[in-house]
């Protein structure tokens, strides 16, 4: 399975022989370790999920942040004590607040918290899963005063927000320093997720807006560490997403997302991560700026202008030749990818594809060397005649061929696709 | 590769005994900090050690007995594994226990001394978001595309498949599927190789592979080899021998293996072994690791290596073993 956790990437080898002293050590850490472990087990055994349990889970999660389990453990604590109140199928919140558990008609099970074994927990497709389960246990309903006054109900309402609000400031303050030293480690990126849901449930939606407000700011922190960090680019497009839903009173951040990939990209032309989240912003962005026809062709060819002027100082960077892919992809399969050229006749998408094959042949003149402009003109050749719905004439056949030996001789690596498309397309000399 | 073992130079050799020495020796380290240190990947590791062996042509090299006794201690009553004893319930541990137990034919301990193989297939089929279509690893709602093939590979080796919503599992993949041919993590994501691996193995395992854009996909996975032979996960990325697992069994499926060089991935695979002290790394002269070994031995298989056991691309598990439970 995919799991890369605990896998030794990048790590020099060296001699796997320890000294008696290394020994040693490792031996005293193991003790240590492992006399934490079984302090913490002692107390799931007998069903607690105390404070005392919780700062056990801070001390061995600080030594061992892949631990999942100890995660769990640390959110049942959260939920069957520290938290003002129990929600019902509070350990089974989803990351993604989409989900809705009235689709699900699988085995129903005992309330989600605080139960000694994690053997007999209920999955998210029972009944008691999912988001909307956020109305109070009433168990823990009773344990306030009966019948209080107004004025009670709302002062324990405010010293309920400010508990939970104080807790889950305190979890999001704990993973940073474990996210910095293990960026791509699953459990904490999702942990993290947790408790921002925790905040969504919990708390009203102005103040738990605030908290995840300042999620976007350790996206950008962790994608500043490493550009291309997928956990941290999955991250902020979910922060965006829950930032801009009705449950916290938000609205479209496109433009400012669309934004944020142009900085990336100044910074680094190769960061692909961001060329790819631009692709995946402009429909949106277009739509939600009501452009025109006109609007739209102009965007197409700022986008072009932007790429080609990248191509002429690194045509041997793949990033931004599958950019220039999905922008002639908007021209040749409009099905697919409409957002820049949905009304584009024919005529249009033929002068727009000549001119960027013209612009690619232009790079020849500085570049006779780099692999990826040939294969981009072979490609956008055919599918020029695509579009015309012809045979390639004498002289794109020609070129088609001198283009396929360029490949051949300069990629010899992929040497098997050269002859697929050489037969493909009746190539051979 | 067509030349039989002892012709191959010694550069191309693999360290076949070193390699089945190193693994048995993996769980003789409980003097190491990280032997602890990982004991929450202890099922997945069994699994891909396991693997490795069979690959390797040393199938009985871990005792059969005490392999099932393990993989069982650590189911729960819900019917999904942890990682080892005393850890929770998880998708990958489930998955890599049903793998294991299929691997030394066992499967039925399942009924004899396990929860059921239905008890099993709930716990999975429970993680479908059934608005989605997706898995969760867990109760606690991670969704990845890895825990939706993870799904797809342990229900299948149970025959269990219809306990989930296969067609929304499948929209689910489509919805994930980028214009560079690739699939991310969810939709929206960037492709990468190890999500591609996901993807395209379920929507085979679905037979639903009319839904791969084959020449696009070919063409991006066919680039992530690089000077030097090995394969990287994403554009601009360094290379790394786990990569040459999910770049290479994804054109496998999709019938591209051709439109890379397979001697330079041997040769590259070959270079990343400590002959020595046996195991594999992420590149030339890093640390060896189960993970890496595995996925080494397994691409090495699937390039048709000499003297290896074939793999099945899809399971990532010998192919004896799907062909017997599932007429692969």
């Amino acid at each position: 399975m995919a799991d890369q956790g605990g896998s030794q990437h990048g790590i020099a080898r060296t001699s796997r022989v320890r000294t008696e002293e290394q020994k040693r050590r490792d031996l005293e850490r193991i003790a240590k370790y492992r006399e934490l472990e079984d302090q913490v087990r002692a107390h799931i055994a007998r069903g607690e999920y105390a404070p005392e349990v919780f700062q056990l889970t801070s001390k061995l999660l600080r030594l061992n942040p892949e631990y999942y389990t100890i995660w769990n453990v640390r959110r049942r604590c959260l939920i069957s004590g520290s938290f003002s109140r129990p929600l019902a199928g509070s350990s089974c919140l989803k990351a993604s607040s989409s989900t809705s558990p009235s689709a699900t008609t699988t085995t129903s099970s005992t309330s989600c918290s605080s139960s000694s074994s994690a053997a007999t927990r209920p999955a998210p497709g029972s009944p008691t899963a999912g988001t909307s389960g956020t109305t109070a246990d009433p168990a823990a309903i009773s344990t306030t005063p009966d019948a209080p006054g107004k004025e009670d109900s709302a002062a324990t309402a405010a010293a309920a927000e400010t508990q939970d609000l104080s807790i889950i400031k305190s979890e999001l303050t704990f993973t940073i320093p474990l996210l910095l030293e293990s960026p791509k480690c699953y459990w904490i990126w999702s942990y993290r997720l947790w408790i921002l849901q925790q905040a969504i449930a919990r708390l009203r939606p102005a103040v738990a807006r605030r908290i995840w407000e300042e999620e976007l700011g350790l996206a950008s922190k962790m994608l500043g560490k490493d550009r291309r960090n997928f956990h941290a680019w999955g991250y902020r497009r979910h922060v965006v997403q829950q930032l801009e839903s009705a449950t916290l009173e938000g609205s479209s951040m496109v433009e400012a997302e669309f934004a944020y990939t142009d900085k990336m990209i100044n910074t680094d032309l190769s960061n692909f991560s961001a060329w790819h989240s631009r692709s995946k912003l402009i429909p949106r962005l277009l739509d939600e700026r009501g452009a025109d026809d006109a609007a739209r062709r102009a965007f197409l060819d700022k986008e072009l202008a932007q790429i080609r002027n990248a191509l002429n100082v690194g045509p041997e960077d793949q990033s931004l030749w599958y950019y220039h892919q999905f922008l002639i992809l908007n021209l040749v399969a409009p099905e697919q990818h409409p957002a820049m050229t949905l009304n584009f006749t024919r005529e249009d998408r033929v002068a727009y594809l000549t001119r960027e094959i013209d612009e690619i042949k232009e790079l020849l003149e500085d570049y006779d060397d780099v692999k990826l402009i040939y294969e981009g003109l072979f490609e956008y050749t055919l599918y020029l005649c695509q579009l015309e719905e012809r045979q390639p004439d004498e002289i794109e056949r020609a070129d088609l061929v001198a283009w396929l030996g360029k490949l051949k001789q300069l990629d010899p690596m992929r040497n098997g696709r050269w002859a697929d498309l050489e037969k493909e397309y009746g190539l051979k000399e | 590769m067509s030349q039989s073992f002892t012709q191959l130079p010694e550069e191309l050799q693999l360290a076949t005994s070193a390699h089945v020495k190193y693994i048995q020796s993996l769980d003789t380290r409980k003097d190491e900090y990280d032997y602890w240190l990982t004991e929450h990947l202890r099922l997945n590791g069994l699994y891909w050690g396991l693997t490795a062996l069979h690959l390797l042509g040393h199938p009985d090299a871990l005792p059969r007995a005490e392999t099932i006794y393990f993989v069982l201690s650590c189911q729960h009553e819900s019917g999904g594994f942890g990682a080892a004893p005393g850890h929770d319930a998880h998708m990958l541990s489930t998955v890599s226990a049903v793998q294991i137990l299929a691997t030394v034919d066992a499967l039925d301990e399942l009924e004899t001394r396990g929860k059921g193989k239905a008890q099993v297939g709930q716990y999975i089929a429970n993680l479908q978001n059934r608005e989605t279509g997706t898995f969760a690893g867990d109760e606690w709602g991670e969704e990845d595309t890895r825990f939706l093939y993870g799904a797809f590979n342990a229900l299948s080796l149970l025959g269990l498949l219809d306990l989930i919503d296969v067609d929304k599992a499948v929209n689910h993949i489509a919805a994930c599927a980028n214009f560079d041919g690739g699939y991310g993590v969810n939709p929206g994501a960037e492709s990468h190789s190890g999500q591609i691996f996901t993807c395209v193995a379920a929507l085979t395992i679905a037979g639903r592979q009319d839904l791969i854009d084959k020449e696009r996909l070919g063409r991006w996975l066919s680039e992530r080899q690089i000077a030097g032979g090995g394969l990287n996960g994403r554009p601009e990325k360094k290379e790394d021998v786990c990569y040459s697992w999910w770049v290479l069994s994804s054109l496998e499926m999709i019938g591209k293996t051709h439109w890379i060089d397979k001697d330079q991935l041997i040769a590259f695979i070959l270079r990343c072994q400590d002959t020595e002290k046996g195991g594999i790394s992420d590149r030339p002269g890093d640390m060896v690791d189960v993970w890496h070994t595995v996925f080494g031995v397994a691409g090495l298989s699937l390039l048709r290596y000499p003297g290896l056991q074939p793999v099945d691309e899809v399971y990532c598990m010998p192919k004896s073993t799907t062909a017997r439970l599932l007429g692969r």
